[in-house]
């Protein structure tokens, strides 16, 4: 590791006027399971490291049905897995937080880190694209609200700008929302996805959103559209697979082949629609 | 440029100046000579470096050395008290559960943080307990099974 200066703020205000002052030249430091390895590599060389876990505040994680859950900058995968909360009314978040890394990544990574490194394949993002959730930014001027579809813009690219910090997720709560969240990857612990990703029914309509078959997660527009108001059928289901197929446009890399991905975004949808059809979704 | 850190490393409070660009895993082998910590990976993969910082199984090639300010540190040489080997540490013997041995600290700290958390915990709990740690040699049959054992020992239920 190239040698930098390690600063650790108390407040969001001194974190903002830290990346202000070092601008171009500092990252922000949060669980560190991904900036830490990537120091190590060179692959940055900044000469300021802002460790912001220890703002009082970013660790909050509050839910209620009229505001939603919030999930703070600094909340770890375990705890957003291990929150009560969580379990009851987002399980399919549960269950991509439970699904990164090992028990010892998970107690250091955190839910806001996995976004902001705007990862293809994140863990975390469809259940917040089919949510729907909203990234908190917090700056000089005050904070803003970016919805989550337009803060990951491409491949590690955000819209965050170089004087903001992402305090927090808000995710809205729907009565009687139903997710399904899929990873398939080469093993199955301790492992990147191969494909992602989660469904989302509401009432009679349906949500899909999907991790690495894009420079982005992505959302089927075209097999939600499909789907909209109407009763699953064995036939309308394999339909919707075929379609959900045309809406992605995966890559061939080390993890899989491009066909291998289009054949399985089609098998995750057809298991998860299934799944609804059976009565089977938590 | 050195920062502070005062922290507690099994027990005993420390004060030292590490550098920004070090990992705890190595303050702990190199300024602390405390090798017992190994490093397989440095990338979080393998597990060989696993601690318990607060209560919590961690990879210490994952933690910069200025984080170490305020933690409360265990490492594998902490496990025993006054020659005496814990439980767990007894039933990886019975149990052969270690081969090479490289391995064989960071599974006892996984281990460890588990049954601390959960004294009674199912093969699928013991098995994502430590999903984060590799083993080359034993196939981890048999370390499960001194995991399980000794919760049963704990719990009184042993032979
Ligand atoms: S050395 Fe830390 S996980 Fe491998
Ligand atoms: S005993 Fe050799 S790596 Fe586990």
């Amino acid at each position: 590791m190239r040698e930098f200066e390690y600063l650790r703020p108390e407040t969001v205000e001194e974190a903002i006027a830290l990346r202000l002052k070092h601008e171009g030249c500092s990252v922000l430091l949060n669980g560190g399971t991904d900036i830490i390895i990537q120091l190590r590599e060179h692959l940055i060389t900044p000469e300021y490291v802002i460790d912001i876990k220890r703002i009082p505040g970013l660790k909050k994680l509050t839910f209620s049905k009229e505001e939603g859950l919030f999930i703070g900058a600094c909340v770890t995968m375990n705890e957003l897995g291990d929150s009560e909360a969580v379990q009851a009314n987002y399980p399919f978040l549960a269950e991509a937080a439970y699904s990164v890394g090992s028990k010892q990544v998970r107690n250091r990574a955190t839910i806001v880190g996995n976004i902001v490194n705007a990862s293809p394949l994140c863990d975390t993002g469809t259940p917040f694209y089919v949510c729907e959730a909203v990234m908190c930014i917090a700056s000089r001027d005050g904070e803003r609200e970016v919805p989550i579809e337009e803060f990951i813009t491409f491949v590690r690219k955000t819209s965050l700008r170089s004087d903001e910090i992402v305090v927090g997720i808000r995710v809205p709560y729907t009565e009687g929302a139903r997710g399904i969240f899929t990873k398939i990857s080469r093993r199955k612990e301790v492992d990147l996805s191969t494909i992602c990703s989660t469904v989302l029914r509401i009432k009679d309509s349906y949500r899909l959103a999907f991790g690495a078959v894009a420079p982005t997660p992505i959302r089927l527009p075209k097999t939600e559209a499909l789907l909209h108001t109407k009763t699953l059928t064995p036939e309308l289901i394999e339909e919707a697979a075929k379609l959900a197929r045309t809406e992605v446009s995966p890559i061939s890399d080390i993890r899989a082949s491009k066909e291998y991905r289009l054949d399985v975004v089609e098998v995750a949808v057809r298991r998860s629609l299934e799944r609804f059809m059976q009565g089977g979704a938590a | 440029m050195k920062y502070k850190v005062n922290f507690y490393i099994n027990e005993e409070p420390i004060e030292l100046y590490v550098d920004s660009n070090r990992t705890m895993l190595n303050v702990l082998r190199d300024d602390l000579c405390l090798t017992g910590t190994k490093e397989g990976c440095g990338a979080g993969e393998c597990g060989a470096c696993t601690i318990i910082a607060d209560g919590k199984p961690l990879n210490a090639c994952l933690v910069l050395a200025p984080e170490l300010d305020g933690m409360h540190i265990t490492t594998i040489e902490g496990l025993a008290k006054d020659g005496e080997l814990t439980e767990l540490q007894k039933q990886f013997i019975k149990h052969s559960a270690l081969q090479c041995g490289f391995c064989t600290p960071g599974f006892l700290m996984s281990g460890t943080a588990l049954l601390q958390e959960n004294p009674n915990p199912t093969r699928d709990e013991i098995k994502t307990a430590i999903v984060g740690n590799l083993c080359r040699c034993t196939g981890y049959v048999r370390i499960i099974e001194a995991i399980e054992e000794t919760a049963e020992v704990l719990r009184g239920g042993g032979q």
